[in-house]
């Protein structure tokens, strides 16, 4: 089993496994828990720290979800493969680059659990397209399971202890990822993530912490762990969902109906740079292939060809297309190999129509 | 010209602003250009980060008996060492989570096994009577029938 298994085979985001939709990319549940009586992976020494890859891995392998699972250790790996494991989100930026860390990713790769993150255990729920309460369930049964399998650091006061005060309490991370071309475009984004901000949520790019919003992807989640329900925390993230789709679609409404010609205009130049570029930089393709995706959404293109842009937007990242020319290649050579990749799978692309308004 | 103010981590001429408000509370936080772009201006965990590196000057007073690490080295690293650190360092953490949380009270699930001591039963029952009444008022029967599962549920622990 490698890495190289782990990102060709079929999966939801990649090939449109689950339901898809067109502005909620991706639910993603994420839950944080630690061992009693070990000390936290960034305070730990390296003894110890390899101590509870062993324990948890112990716990989690002989569960059901993950039979037939993909086991990785972070070290083990070549830098590439690491880089391209989190540019599928499967493991983060921080367990990649850290100390002993591991990760069991499920056949499916619906669900992954980190080994020596920030906390001992990091289990991540993720669905394609907007699943909040079927990722909410998975994650619970799967807390269930684990607690009874491990001592996990709990106090009746304060929930779930975690290495960081963000995150005690429930433990619990929950997000969507949106493509909000219509909002960025009108330049409202800044407006909507401001309110989020203040509603106690928060916006980040699509890589996360610290990334910027390439492709018009955010990211949105709850910032508050302690002194909330599971479900009030679920319900709070649904409603704002729900709002942000729903602006999204008037600001694309309103865009088409004033933009008119101008608009046709700016999907068919997105399309004819991914047709023909010789050279294609990251943040070039992902710009383009935003709107390209945004024509699928609106009739301008066949819907079914959603699930082919989205694949090119996460097989386009710098790791995964080195991984494609099996070496590592210096910025030209993979902004060369990225062009030539989406001229490919474009190739049978019918040309952008007039947006279809229903 | 205006008065300069320090960045919040460093001490720098702070040239970044950021106001977020949580639950009514008010927390500013003031960065440099490089702070900022290293923490990523915009991401509100700058705020939790800001808040506790600024204090790395304050001696320890506390110490966790179980993985030795004190409060000074939590508010420079800002995570904590191990699960009883909880306990021994909590005195520290208080302030902290009451800004960056929305409570000091665990209202979630617990491990399975785990049963509630009565005070404990008690303020989930009374936050889930709460949420009973959000939820009907959004429409949102779904949790609303959840919700009524729960405080049967509690009711009958109490009882």
């Amino acid at each position: 089993m490698s890495v190289r298994d782990i990102l060709s085979s079929e999966n939801e985001l990649t090939h449109m496994l689950g339901a898809q939709q067109a502005i909620v990319l991706s639910t993603r549940i994420r839950l944080a828990r630690n061992l009693n009586d070990h000390p936290f992976p960034g305070w730990a020494k390296s003894a110890q720290r390899a101590k509870v890859t062993e324990l948890c891995l112990g716990a989690l392998n002989p569960m059901p979800k993950f039979r037939r699972a993909h086991e990785v250790r972070m070290e083990a790996l070549p830098e590439l493969e690491r880089a391209a494991l989190v540019e599928r989100h499967l493991v983060s930026k921080e367990l990649s680059g850290g100390k002993g860390g591991a990760a069991l990713v499920s056949r499916d790769q619906t669900v992954s659990v980190m080994i020596n993150e920030e906390d001992h255990l990091r289990v991540q729920v993720v669905k394609g397209g907007w699943h909040l309460r079927a990722a909410w369930h998975i994650a619970e049964q799967l807390d269930d399971a684990l607690s009874s399998a491990l001592p996990l650091a709990y106090s009746d006061r304060l929930g779930f202890l975690t290495a960081c005060p963000t995150n005690v309490g429930t433990g619990l991370r929950a997000s969507a990822m949106l493509h909000l071309p219509g909002l960025c475009l009108a330049g409202h984004m800044d407006k909507v993530a401001r309110a989020l901000g203040q509603d106690g949520l928060a916006v980040r790019g699509w890589l996360g912490e610290g990334s910027d919003a390439a492709g018009n992807v955010f990211q949105i989640s709850n910032q508050q762990t302690l002194g909330l329900s599971e479900d009030t925390i679920l319900r709070h993230l649904s409603g704002w969902v729900r709002n942000v789709v729903e602006q999204e679609e008037n600001a694309r409404l309103r865009l088409i109906e004033s933009e008119g010609e101008k608009f046709l205009d700016r999907i068919a130049r997105a399309f004819g740079t991914l047709r023909h570029a010789r050279l294609l930089t990251s943040g070039e393709s992902m710009a383009n292939l935003s709107l390209l995706r945004l024509a699928c959404d609106v009739g301008m293109l066949p819907e079914a060809r959603r699930a082919t842009v989205d694949r090119l937007m996460i097989e386009g990242q710098p790791a995964h297309v080195q991984l494609r020319a099996g070496i590592e290649l210096d910025t030209e050579a993979r902004d060369a190999l990225r062009a030539a990749t989406t001229r490919d799978t474009l190739a049978d692309f019918p040309e952008p129509s007039a947006p279809k308004l229903s | 010209m205006g008065k300069t103010v320090p960045c919040s981590v460093c001490g720098a001429t702070a040239t970044v602003h950021l106001t977020q408000i949580v639950q009514g509370q008010i927390t500013k936080v003031h960065l440099c250009e490089g702070c900022a772009e290293k923490g990523g201006a915009g991401d509100p965990a700058v705020f939790q980060l800001a808040g506790v590196l600024s204090q790395t000057e304050i001696p320890p007073t506390l110490a966790c008996p179980s993985c030795g690490m004190n409060d000074a080295d939590f508010r420079k690293k800002g995570r904590l060492g191990c699960s009883a650190c909880w306990t021994a360092l909590l005195p520290a953490l208080e302030p902290l989570l009451g800004k960056i949380q929305c409570g000091v009270h665990h209202l979630g699930r617990s491990p399975s096994g785990v049963t509630y001591s009565p005070e404990q039963a008690k303020m989930r029952l009374d936050a889930a009577r709460r949420e009973m009444v959000e939820a009907v008022q959004s429409e949102d029967y779904e949790s609303a029938a959840r919700l009524r599962d729960l405080i049967r549920n509690l009711e009958g622990q109490i009882a």
